[in-house]
């Protein structure tokens, strides 16, 4: 790791990653209160969400929509088994009152198991047919959630932030721990992704994206590997799923539903399908246009006859259009093509690094 | 020059600090007096109760102008916003207004907003019940802001969840449908029925006052039956209903658009129509659903919704002109305009009472009792139980086609001080209502035997028999 070595764009990439690092570790002694535990912790956990999606998208060839369907479920599963019912406690649920860390382990396993189920039944399909049936599996979680009302129902469970594991304690009274909390695991997925895309799984699952026949050809098992890549990207959702009702207090059908499946995918586009990084990139923006864009009237773009609900819609909407037509690969795309188009300039690229325009190829997979 | 003697400067120095400490206790009493109080209006502006968000910005507002000043920017759009606001030198600040939609993942996020970016110290607010049920254990993680809760029917936010900062000014959705059980036993001659009902908090809660009032008397529900919310297709739910002839009616607490696709389910599984044979909640009469499903239930009894359309007494007609002063064209007599204009109107006292104070101050200053339009009850007072929750009149209502032949609903009951335990049957220790609670079980609640008859929006000594 020596900088020196680094390209002119590596160098300039990752003084900006340091810098936003260093910013947002310092972020709640110096900054606004709802930018830490609103607008940031948002993006710290559903970049992680996102990132599963970018995940099985850049690496495995996969775009699912079953990415919010698992966050959801861990959700569900460690409010179930972590919070307590009795006099005064919250209405829904099993509230089965477990130890939050036994809970925390066990809704992270039970989540990945049914990751792993999820992709023994999606990896031998591809393209449009796999995003249909991870769809199903999005839309089943959402009804199974609101009609099975033992375990949920439409109302959801509530009050799940009391029931924190006592290592990380109250998050009510110390918001800054959650805050904290979702930076490191934020932090340390990124990493865990950037280990598992060179290890010789993690190479595998990138030939089997690139030429699946082959691979199979060369005695490799294509639909193993899908399922285990699905499996990988259901333990990242889990987390954010937990981080998630950790911040909230609460998890409803309405989290996984069409409406929040669609957000999740548009955070990992608007980020770009192609770098990990993507995910945290597209997440902030995604975060910012619906807390701000919502206070700005936009003449002739309130539909309904409501002040601010259909312009987030639509602005969104364009925002979502724009950046596939004028990037498909996202921002983080857009950042490149910067870059591209300034060939020959002093930031122009090695020749030994595979361009990030590639739409769905991982561009910075063999970047050092 | 004169030189500095001892005498003199300390005189200065006496002089100096108490020039200082007038200047300091001066601006700080004024800063005190003038710092606005930040409040946030929570409705939903989208999904099915998104009509409702005029109606509850206007009703709270509509009490501002009445009792702190406020100005309308514009009489017909009541989000438009309102000016110059104040309760005795404390000026009353509308932060933002609530964009819910009817779902607690955008509960979530709108709470958020006003409370932490807009940085909110009253929320009067939300509008559903599950936006509620949030909202309650938000209140409780947040001991220094203050809630009330504008129109939200679920039971569990002032009789489970109970924080103390959380206040509630009208009925849960159980209360609204006190009497009912009573009127379809008594007026129907019902004794054994069915239920069916929306399976989230508000089906539940609303149902559980049909089945308490009803199993009160002496009823008994053989079935009950839970359609998931937004529901297209009813008629899977409304086979497993047992048929009419083997039962003296239905209970019904499906909302939404899922009313109507339930009924028209029903008529194509089993014929006709019979008004005699249902008994609705708000979602037959209410919310849109005047003009859908009422006609095709005429004479049908109905829950209300702790409003009295029509009702000649001074203090509706009193509350109906304080409205209509700020808000010519809002509906005075709807739910929404109704619970929300007393929310607005029971800040104001709590900071008339606080003298503009916050927090513990303000939550002890919030009144316990209030004269809203609608109270008869305690010569028009309308108190709150141990858990701030309201004890309200409410107003069973029958389906009826008026003169110029339209359809609409009439009260047709007084049903007194309705409170949220009914009777006993429902306790902080107890579960919330749901699949099986309440249990169906004679109880006697305080209103049982009392109900008077209302006759062309009059209160007559009559008791329903």
């Amino acid at each position: 790791m020596n900088p020196a070595a680094w390209t002119r764009r590596q160098q300039l990439e990752r003084a900006i990653a340091f810098g936003a690092l260093v910013l947002v570790v310092v972020w709640p002694a110096v900054g606004s209160s709802y930018w830490a535990h609103t607008i940031l912790v948002q993006t710290f956990f559903y970049g992680i969400a996102a990132s599963s999606l970018i995940f099985l998208s850049a690496y495995g060839g996969m775009v699912s929509l079953a990415q919010t369907a698992l966050f959801g479920i861990a959700g569900v599963i460690i409010g179930n088994l972590a919070t307590k019912g009795g006099p005064g406690g919250v209405s829904k649920g099993l509230h089965l009152g477990w130890d939050p860390t036994l809970a925390l382990v066990v809704a992270i396993l039970m989540t990945t198991a049914i990751g792993l189920l999820f992709g023994l039944v999606a990896a031998r399909s591809a393209g449009i047919y796999f995003l249909m049936i991870t769809l199903t599996f999005s839309v089943i979680a959402t009804y199974a959630l609101g009609q099975v009302t033992n375990i949920s129902g439409f109302s959801g469970i509530g009050g799940i932030n009391e029931y924190t594991p006592g290592w990380i304690g109250d998050i009510l009274e110390h918001p800054n721990r959650l805050y904290y909390l979702a930076l490191g695991v934020a932090v340390a997925v990124y990493a865990l992704i950037r280990y598992v895309i060179r290890t010789p799984f993690g190479l595998t699952l990138q030939g089997v994206r690139d030429d699946p026949i082959r691979m199979s050809s060369l005695g490799y098992s294509v639909p193993l590997h899908r399922t285990l890549a699905f499996g990988f990207a259901a333990f990242l959702a889990s987390l954010a799923g937990i981080l998630y009702v950790w911040w909230s207090g609460q998890i409803a059908p309405g989290n996984v539903d069409l409406p929040e499946t669609i957000n999740l995918l548009a955070m990992a586009v608007i980020g770009g399908l192609v770098r990990i990084e993507g995910a945290w990139v597209g997440a902030f923006a995604f975060i910012i246009i619906q807390n701000y864009v919502r206070d700005f009237h936009v003449p002739g773009l309130s539909f309904g006859g409501t002040l601010f609900g259909g312009s987030f819609n639509t602005i969104i909407g364009i925002i979502f259009l724009v950046i596939v037509l004028v990037s498909p690969d996202g921002l983080m795309g857009l950042w490149g093509r910067i870059f591209d188009s300034r060939r020959g300039s002093r930031w122009r690229r090695t020749p030994t690094q595979r361009g990030p325009s590639a739409p769905g190829r991982g561009g910075e997979t063999t970047a050092a | 020059m004169r030189r500095l003697n001892l005498r003199s400067w300390k005189t200065g120095v006496i002089l100096a600090a108490a020039v200082a400490g007038l200047t300091v206790a001066a601006t700080t009493s004024f800063a005190a007096s003038t710092k606005p109080v930040r409040v946030a209006i929570m409705t939903d502006c989208k999904g099915g109760f998104g009509f409702g968000y005029e109606l509850d910005i206007g009703g709270a507002q509509a009490a501002f102008a009445q009792y702190a000043k406020g100005k309308a920017k514009n009489k017909a759009k009541p989000s438009a916003g309102m000016t110059g606001i104040n309760v005795n030198g404390t000026p009353i600040q509308i932060v933002g207004y609530g964009c819910g939609n009817d779902t607690v993942p955008l509960a979530v996020t709108e709470t958020k907003r006003l409370m932490e970016k807009l940085k909110a110290d009253v929320m009067i607010g939300p509008l559903s019940g599950d936006e509620a049920v949030y909202v309650a254990n938000y209140a409780k993680s947040h001991p220094t802001k203050t809630f009330i809760i504008g129109t939200a029917g679920s039971q569990d936010p002032t009789l489970q969840l109970a924080g103390k900062n959380l206040f509630r000014y009208h009925g849960d959705g159980a209360q609204w449908n006190a009497g009912i059980g009573e009127i379809a036993y008594k007026k129907l001659g019902w004794r054994k029925a069915a239920i069916i009902m929306d399976d989230y908090s508000f089906g539940w809660t609303s149902g559980a006052g049909m089945i308490a009032d009803f199993c009160g008397i002496g009823g008994q529900i053989t079935k009950r039956i839970f359609p998931p919310l937004n529901t297209t297709d009813y008629a899977p739910f409304v086979r497993q209903l047992p048929p009419p002839n083997q039962i003296d009616g239905y209970f019904s607490a499906v909302g939404g658009t899922g009313t109507a696709a339930m009924l028209k389910a029903y008529e194509q599984a089993y014929g006709k129509l019979d008004p005699k044979k249902f008994v609705g909640n708000l979602f037959f009469a209410f919310l849109g659903a005047d003009k859908v499903v009422a006609p095709k239930v005429v004479g049908a009894y109905v829950g209300g919704f702790g409003t009295a359309g029509g009702l000649k007494t001074k203090q509706a007609a009193a509350y109906r002109a304080m409205v209509l002063k700020t808000y010519p064209k809002l509906p005075t007599d709807d739910g929404f305009v109704y619970n929300y204009y007393n929310a607005g109107w029971a800040l104001v006292q709590g900071l008339q009472k606080s003298g503009g104070q916050l927090g513990a101050k303000l939550n002890a200053a919030l009144p316990r009792s209030i004269r809203p339009g609608f109270q008869v009850s305690n010569g028009g007072v309308l108190h709150l139980d141990a858990n701030r929750q309201a004890i309200q009149d409410q107003y069973p209502l029958q389906i009826v086609k008026n003169k110029d032949g339209s359809i609409g609903a009439a009260v047709v009951g007084f049903v007194p001080n309705v409170g949220q335990d009914f009777g006993g049957l429902f306790k902080k220790s107890s579960p919330p209502p749901g699949r099986t609670q309440p249990p169906c079980k004679k109880v006697k609640t305080p209103w049982q035997g009392k109900i008077k008859v209302v006759k062309n929006g009059v209160i007559t000594n009559q008791v329903i028999k």
